[in-house]
């Protein structure tokens, strides 16, 4: 048996009163002359059997009563059956509250997350002060506290444009339950279960960690939402995600508040809509659907950069792949080259040595054929101002990048070390060591370790090498990061140098929100380790692992019962 | 003058206020005579000895009819005996008699003395020969039996001059009386009757075999009857070292029924041989413990 104020039973002491007073009580009585002692010495003769036994009973009654009195106010908890527990052990309990972007569906006409919030709030609320408490919501933070503080966070809990990965979030809570040394443990999901939000590994949930998971609503609305908004080649490309089989809906498409495009496309479908002719600058779109139950998912907006092509020039040493891609970069309209009529020099130029004397403003620079050029390349890398310069062979492996589209995993089989430089102007990596690099001397230098030929890489036959080569020069050649996307609300963010803008993040909910359908409760209960129980079942199942009755009240009455028969004995058998 | 301002009728504390044991005495016994419509003491034969006037409460056939037919006043007639009843009381005087439960009530020794001095008045005024013993473990004071004027004065000094004694030894003092009445006569005893029941009884049943009328008053205070106190007290016996310690709450209602048994015991085994016994409360008027005796 635990007990909540354990403090209190040193009132056990006082269980000692009657028997001390009794003691005390005896010890000096007043005396008073009586003459009928005689019949006084008769009447406690007879009585003096009845007399005793009254005063053990109530010597008996009196320590019981102080004992049950004592025992009540140390609050006892007693084992209870789900139903009947009021109050449970000291327990470690983490309450996942999935507010992701799809709980702001609406199912009957009220937003699932409020019933998730409700279910929350109810766990929360059952806490006691001897409990440990956090909430985690679809941000992934773990927040402790206080309980009222974690009810007014779930008070205020809005939907989260954030994804939230349960497996994750049920492991990140398990293991921090785990680590209090208390009775029991629980972590509670509430979470509308979508099947998206599971992840693909089983959660490592501790032995002794009870995790409940509410069940979902029983049949999601069918739902629409635009997964992805793209600019390439002068168009949108606007996919829709949600529930397969869903009807299509249009997908309209506004540049600076103007519809610019509109097309039908269902769920699973990708829909391309021309962007009109645009002057160069930044420039921010949005796609949009018809309004349905989750709204959230109904608005993605997209941005990208009209600029002009590039004027590149590449010397005869930069191979013929290299001319062979701008060639039909040109083709393309996407690079001017220089040197083929026109005032304006060059704007980026490649080559194994950088150009000081054409003027360009950028130079693409590759390793020359000849190793003993090396030492002369890195003296002029080195006159730049540049701290980058050519080193040892390196081994070969693949590209690994990430701001550089394609190229990926393409190999790499011979190449040159790139050193002395700091690792923020890495573009593109082989085997973890710098491949491609952004030399912040003066004038801008683009350094490669490998020779753009198929000897050294297999880039130039891979059909991303003419997106490389446009990247190269177009993008990167000019200190510009491609538009980047990130998981959050609806919005643009523009990165700037100077006072040049440089880069966009596009902001939107992650696509796998969209996909309302839920878990089978089976594979929830095995990749969670959960029982998946419906509101009443979950309410019912809360710390019922270590239920307990405040059993104060059954001694209260226990206590009230001896009272009343230690009345009776006293005034009765007098 | 109603019943209820009789001086007999009085509560015995506040009519003991009223001065000594003779003022006390005769009060009660003019207000008891007043009261009752004849004598109750009467002799075995009277005489006619004199007039005196008459007084509300007093009997019409003992009218003088003639001396109201001659004087035009009213007149009662007044008897001697013929042959005087000769009359004993035994007062008892131990220290349990001192004894009273409250400030406000009379001890039982106090109480005994005037209602032995009031049944003495009563008696002597009825020509009968009334005679007193004091007694404790011994017999104290002894006023033989007489008529002659002068003798209720000498019976009240006696109860004035006996102090207050130690134990109580009634059947010693009682073997000394049988001494003493020669005659047969009536016998009083006034005791709160705290000694051997069977040893006192021993005495009067002999007293009562010799052919005395014997009336037993058994005085007790009204504390005695039901018992009360505080929580817990150690109880002392003032005629012996003996004590006991006791809760009156727990042990009231056994000690009342053993009162009461007591009683019923003495009323029994008095009625069985022959004697009156009348059982008395120290806060009783004076009046109505005569009556009793009537």
């Amino acid at each position: 048996m635990t007990f909540l104020h354990p403090l209190a039973l040193v009132g056990l002491v006082a269980a000692a009163i009657p028997a001390l007073l009794h003691l005390l009580e005896r010890r000096v009585p007043p005396e008073a002359e009586f003459p009928p002692l005689r019949y006084l010495s008769e009447a406690e003769r007879q009585s003096a059997r009845r007399l005793k036994l009254r005063h053990l009973l109530l010597l008996i009654l009196r320590t019981l009563l102080i004992v049950l009195i004592v025992l009540a106010a140390a609050r006892p908890l007693v084992p209870a059956r789900t139903g009947g527990a009021t109050v449970h052990a000291p327990t470690a309990l983490a309450v996942i509250l999935d507010n992701s972007a799809s709980s702001g569906v609406v199912v009957d006409g009220r937003p699932v997350l409020d019933r998730l919030r409700a279910v929350a709030r109810g766990s929360l609320a059952r806490t006691a002060a001897g409990d440990r408490v956090w909430l985690i919501l679809a941000d992934g933070v773990a927040r402790g506290g206080v309980r009222e503080r974690l009810l007014a966070t779930v008070d205020s809990a809005a939907v989260s444009p954030r994804r939230l990965d349960l497996s994750a979030a049920v492991q990140q809570a398990a293991r921090l339950v785990d680590a209090e040394p208390l009775p029991a443990r629980e972590v509670h999901v509430v979470s509308d279960l979508q099947r998206t939000a599971l992840g693909a590994g089983r959660a490592d949930v501790p032995r002794g960690v009870r995790v409940l998971a509410l069940a979902p609503p029983p049949q999601p609305p069918a739902n629409r939402g635009i997964g992805t908004a793209r600019v390439t080649d002068g168009a949108v490309t606007v996919g829709v995600v949600g529930t397969q089989g869903a009807a299509a809906a249009a997908v309209t498409v506004r540049v600076r508040g103007r519809e610019v495009g509109r097309a039908l496309a269902a769920p699973g479908a990708a829909v391309s809509i021309a962007l009109p002719p645009l002057a160069p600058g930044w420039w921010v779109g949005e796609a949009t659907l018809d309004p349905d139950e989750l709204r959230a998912d109904d608005r993605r907006v997209f941005a990208w950069r009209v600029a002009p092509p590039a004027r590149v020039t590449a010397p005869q040493d930069a191979g013929p792949f290299v001319a062979a891609a701008l060639a039909v970069l040109a083709d393309g309209g996407k690079v001017g080259i220089a040197g083929a009529g026109g005032a304006r020099g060059p704007d980026v130029s490649i080559g194994e040595r950088p150009d000081r004397r054409g003027g360009a403003r950028t130079n693409v620079v590759i390793p020359p054929v000849d190793a003993a050029l090396v030492g002369q390349v890195n003296r002029a890398l080195a006159a730049g101002g540049g701290p980058w310069r050519f080193g040892g062979p390196g081994t070969p492996g693949p590209i690994a990048a990430s701001s550089v589209a394609g190229i990926d995993g393409i190999q790499v089989t011979r190449r040159y070390r790139l050193e002395g430089g700091e690792d923020s102007t890495v573009v593109a990596r082989v085997n973890g060591e710098p491949w491609l690099v952004r030399d912040p001397g003066e004038g801008r230098v683009l350094l490669l370790g490998s020779r753009l030929d198929t000897a050294w890489t297999a880039l130039p036959a891979a059909p991303a090498f003419v997106p490389f080569v446009d990247a190269l020069v177009n993008r990167l050649a000019r200190g510009e990061a491609p538009v980047a996307e990130a998981e959050g609300a609806p919005r643009v963010e523009f990165r700037t140098r100077g006072t040049d803008t440089v880069g966009a993040t596009v902001y939107g909910i992650d696509a796998r929100e969209s996909e309302l359908a839920a878990a089978p409760t089976a594979l929830v209960r095995w990749l969670l380790g959960a029982e998946v129980l419906e509101d009443p079942a979950f309410a019912a199942a809360r710390f019922a692992g270590t239920g307990r009755a405040d059993g104060s009240w059954l001694l209260l009455a226990l206590a009230l019962v001896v009272a009343v028969v230690e009345l009776g004995v006293a005034t009765l058998t007098r | 003058m109603t019943d209820v301002q009789r001086v007999d009728l009085l509560d015995p504390a506040e009519v003991a206020r009223l001065g000594g044991i003779e003022i006390v005495a005769q009060g009660v016994v003019e207000g008891f005579l007043a009261g009752i419509h004849r004598s109750p003491f009467r002799g075995f034969s009277v005489e006619f000895t004199e007039h005196r006037a008459y007084q509300p409460g007093d009997e019409p056939r003992y009218l003088d009819w003639k001396m109201l037919a001659r004087s035009d006043r009213l007149f009662v007639k007044q008897f001697e005996e013929e042959t005087n009843l000769r009359a004993m009381i035994l007062v008892d005087a131990s220290r349990s008699m001192a004894w009273r439960g409250a400030p406000a009530r009379l001890t039982k020794r106090a109480y005994g003395d005037r209602l032995a001095a009031a049944l003495a008045l009563i008696l002597l005024r009825q020509r009968d020969a009334t005679g007193l013993i004091t007694f404790d473990e011994a017999v104290r004071e002894v006023v033989p039996a007489r008529v002659k004027s002068g003798q209720w004065a000498r019976l009240v000094r006696g109860l004035v001059r006996t102090p207050d004694g130690r134990g109580t030894a009634a059947q010693a003092a009682l073997v000394r009386l049988t001494a003493l009445l020669a005659r047969r006569g009536l016998v009083v005893l006034v005791s709160d009757l705290l000694f051997d029941r069977d040893l006192a009884l021993t005495a009067l049943r002999y007293l009562r075999h010799r052919g005395h009328q014997v009336i037993v008053v058994h005085l007790m205070d009204p504390a005695e009857a039901e018992l009360s106190g505080p929580p817990e007290v150690r109880f002392r016996d003032p005629e012996s070292a003996a004590s006991v310690v006791v809760r009156p709450r727990e042990l009231a209602r056994v000690y009342g029924e053993t009162v009461r048994r007591e009683i019923a015991a003495w009323r029994t085994a008095c009625r069985r041989h022959g004697i009156a016994y009348h059982h008395v409360l120290t806060d009783m008027p004076f009046g109505m413990a005569l009556r009793l005796l009537a």
